[in-house]
């Protein structure tokens, strides 16, 4: 054996017979079988292939695809890699493989992000009000199945009650300038909240009547919810929920959203967004109210006297709605232009206290249930 | 437990005898410090590329496996590249993204007519991702290459995904009693749509000899539950019986907690029948696997994971404390009021490094995990392993093309991507 040849095995690639064969290291890669030259590979189109490191495997970049060599012999294997300007260029571990991999996902990464916190607001903003009126209303049928299902399904109606409740509500749509028929409910329903579903339903929980001590308390409540059904949040909670869960699902592969990781980002998108909202249907509750002369600021005790200072107790960006402090400061900030009637007098705002009292067959148990209805909720 | 090997296929009637058949186990170079290697610097690629590594890391994984693994002398090749991978699942995002509105539109119109009436629109998700499983073998199978020739897989993954529904209902409806006949079912299919170059492969394990080793098993897991309900109904007030009723629910107890130490011994059982039905050409395969063995594996990968997790969470703490006292903030001086006014102010920092920290240990334990339940099974799985008549797959000729990763990208779209 001269200094520049070696014994190793060959592959085709067109079947897998095992070739004994001889190599000559020239002026390119000669591959010898029984002294005759069958295959010769550039030195430039030479490629490494994985293998264990007791061999050399070697595939050439143009012959056979599949067509592999393999040399045993290590002191042959180093003179071989020697002559292999590009052995691993090819290999995405190698350094530039990977800085180019960092590189396109940081992009594509800030890409997502933007898109997530700037991108999807703004399409929600602009295709929510195009949507027509059927879809939202199928949606609340769809919505309001749910919240009976959790909150029961008995909505108060003693007749006294319901005419001061259909008063309120009545004013309240038309100083607010509502673009949609409204259907608004007392649910029988001890949780102190008070909700609005998409296609202009609004439901008023008996628990937070209960907690109420004047009409323009109740009024500001509402007055908020119309806001939300004015600003049609609920379709555009539900396009920002789509868009930020397939932006999330292209970040971390799993499209379902399941993955722990995606749950928090959503969330903490989600509370950004709905922050938001919030504070505009404030201001909607706000304007409503002093339209009617009526104090905007009782809501916002309201909510205060419920929840308490907020400031500090938990972690600020995981809120979904502003604190009840800032809330009441910014609702005691303006003046009322002219002081207005009240909204019910005494005797329909005592009506509307008792409008769950008539006796009637108990309300079916409240349901424990981990799916969230996509609804706007006070406080 | 019955360790016995499923006997090779009894020679036919009117043959002459034959020189017994050659031997080959299947060899696995172990190079445990450069997986370990590889799996830390991926961990570490997919924090800084939020994730986009995995592809690339699935890959290498692959890469090192298959190329470390000698069979008859060779070791095979897995020839693509985590690019592909990419390409595969955004392919696969272009197709589940209507598959997904779709559902939601059906959702939103069964949950007009009644509240959460959608939850079995599941079913058909369980069928898809039995065909995204299917598709993804046959990617990898196509990227296996030994001795220059590659392997490759025909057949229809939704043919394989109603296969796997349907047997799947008659498992639950036996209780589990009707395993043996899906796995073979199941896997008759794939091999027989299995390819190595021009050679067909086959699958000929019968399921009654699985069931009739696994019987002691199955019945045990099913008296235990049986012994749980009864006992449970017997110290109802109905029965009265409330001495008798907690001996069996103990019983029932220990034994569903015995459950879980049986799995290992399960699945070396059917590892051991699995090989017992491979067939390519005259070559086959016999595994001797023991349950013990992979009982150990799973032990030695639960203590380490525990250890790894904890440890990585302490230096965090301790990073996040060191941090914290930089600051000039003195943990001890702070009364509750104070750290208010820090949760407040500095929140997002909080948010950040818990996210940092939680990415950190999720990472950790994938290492572990991969180098455990991928590179240590793998190693325990081949080592079992022999190669019966390994000549008979001498002078194979090429056949068969490559197919798209789209079913990679599906079943990662699924999150539920093999190795």
């Amino acid at each position: 054996m001269t200094e520049d040849a070696g014994q190793a095995t060959f592959f085709d690639g067109k079947s897998n017979r095992r070739r004994t064969v001889t190599l000559r290291l020239g002026p390119e890669l000669e591959i010898c079988e029984n002294g005759a030259p069958i295959a010769s590979w550039p030195w430039d189109w030479v490629r490494r292939v994985d293998s264990p490191k007791s061999q050399l495997r070697l595939r050439c970049a143009n012959a056979h695809d599949l067509a592999r060599l393999d040399i045993q012999d290590e002191a042959l294997a180093q003179r071989i890699v020697v002559r292999c300007t590009r052995l691993d260029v090819e290999d995405s571990r190698g350094k530039s493989g990977t800085g180019r991999i960092i590189a396109w996902s940081l992009a594509a990464t800030v890409s997502i992000v933007l898109i997530g916190l700037y991108g999807v607001p703004l399409l929600a903003d602009r295709v929510a009000p195009l949507l027509p009126q059927s879809i939202e209303a199928r949606l609340g049928d769809m919505v309001d199945n749910q919240v009976k299902t959790i909150f029961g399904r008995r909505t108060c109606d003693a007749v006294d009650g319901q005419k001061a409740f259909s008063k309120m509500v009545a004013k309240l749509e038309s100083a607010g300038g509502m673009h949609m028929p409204l259907q608004a409910a007392v649910l029988d329903s001890g949780v102190k909240n008070a909700i609005a579903l998409p296609g202009g339903k609004v439901y008023l929980f008996r628990g937070l009547l209960n907690e109420a001590k004047n009409a323009d308390e109740i009024a500001g409540v509402l007055g908020h919810e119309l806001g939300h059904v004015h600003h049609r949040d609920s379709m555009r909670r539900l396009l920002q929920t789509g868009g930020t869960s397939f932006l999330l699902g292209l970040l971390f592969g799993d499209v379902t959203g399941a993955g722990a990781v995606i749950v928090a980002t959503r969330t903490l998108l989600e509370a950004s967004y709905s922050r938001e909202a919030e504070v505009k249907a404030d201001g909607f509750a706000i304007d409503t109210m002093h339209k009617l002369g009526r104090p905007a600021a009782p809501m916002a005790e309201l909510l205060v006297r419920m929840t308490g200072p907020q400031r500090g107790k938990g972690i600020d960006i995981l809120a979904s709605h502003p604190f009840s402090e800032d809330r009441l400061a910014r609702m005691k900030k303006i003046e009322i232009q002219k002081p207005g009637e009240p909204i019910l007098d005494a005797e329909e705002w005592a009506a509307l206290k008792a409008i769950c009292n008539q006796p009637a067959e108990p309300s079916p148990a409240t349901k424990d249930s981990h799916e969230k209805p996509a609804t706007e909720k006070t406080p | 437990m019955d360790e016995a090997n499923f006997s090779p296929p009894a020679q036919p009637w009117g043959q002459p005898p034959v020189a017994p058949p050659s031997l080959r186990p299947i060899d696995f170079v172990s190079e445990g410090r450069k997986f370990l290697k590889l799996l830390v610097r991926g961990a570490a690629l997919q924090l800084v590329t939020f994730g986009f590594y995995r592809f690339w890391l699935a890959t290498d994984i692959r890469r090192h496996l298959w190329s470390h693994s000698m069979i008859d002398g060779e070791n095979a090749e897995y020839t693509r590249t985590g690019r592909e991978l990419l390409i595969g699942f955004l392919f696969a995002l272009a197709i589940l993204v209507p598959i997904y509105l779709v559902y939601f539109l059906i959702g939103i119109e069964a949950e007009r007519v009644q509240a959460f009436a959608s939850v079995p629109l599941g079913l058909f998700m369980v069928l898809f991702a039995s065909f995204a499983a299917y598709r993804a073998r046959r990617y990898r199978l196509t990227r296996t290459v030994w001795r220059g020739v590659r392997f490759w897989m025909q057949g229809s993954g939704w043919k394989f995904a109603f296969i796997a529904f349907g047997w799947m209902i008659l498992v639950v409806l036996s209780l589990g009693g009707a395993w043996p006949w899906r796995a073979a079912a199941l896997e008759r299919y794939k091999m027989r749509n299995t390819f190595y170059g021009d050679m067909p492969a086959d699958f000929d394990a019968r399921p009654i000899e699985f069931f009739k080793k696994g019987l002691g098993m199955w019945l045990f897991a099913i008296i235990s539950l049986i012994f749980l309900a009864a006992g449970g109904i017997l110290s109802t007030a109905a029965f009265k019986a409330p001495g008798s009723g907690v001996v069996l629910m103990v019983l029932g107890t220990i034994g569903l907690i015995a459950v879980p130490f049986m799995y290992p011994f399960f699945r070396a059982l059917e590892w051991r029948w699995w090989a017992s039905g491979v067939n390519f050409g005259g070559t086959r395969l016999e595994c001797n696997l023991r349950g013990g063995a992979l009982l150990g594996l799973f032990f030695k990968y639960l203590v380490i994971a525990w250890l790894v997790a904890s440890v990585v969470a302490m230096l965090i703490i301790a990073i996040g404390a060191a941090v914290v006292e930089a600051a000039g903030i003195q943990i001890k001086s702070l009364n509750p009021q104070k750290l208010n006014e820090l949760m407040s102010g500095e929140t997002w920092i909080l948010v950040a490094g818990a996210a940092f920290g939680y990415l950190t240990i999720m990472l950790a334990a994938g290492v572990v995990q991969r180098f455990f339940l991928q590179h240590e099974y793998w190693r325990v799985i081949t080592s079992t392993i022999t190669i019966v008549r390994p000549e008979a797959m001498e002078n194979v000729a090429a056949k068969g093309d490559i197919a798209n990763a789209l079913g990679e990208g599906l079943a990662d779209g699924f999150d539920i991507a093999g190795f």
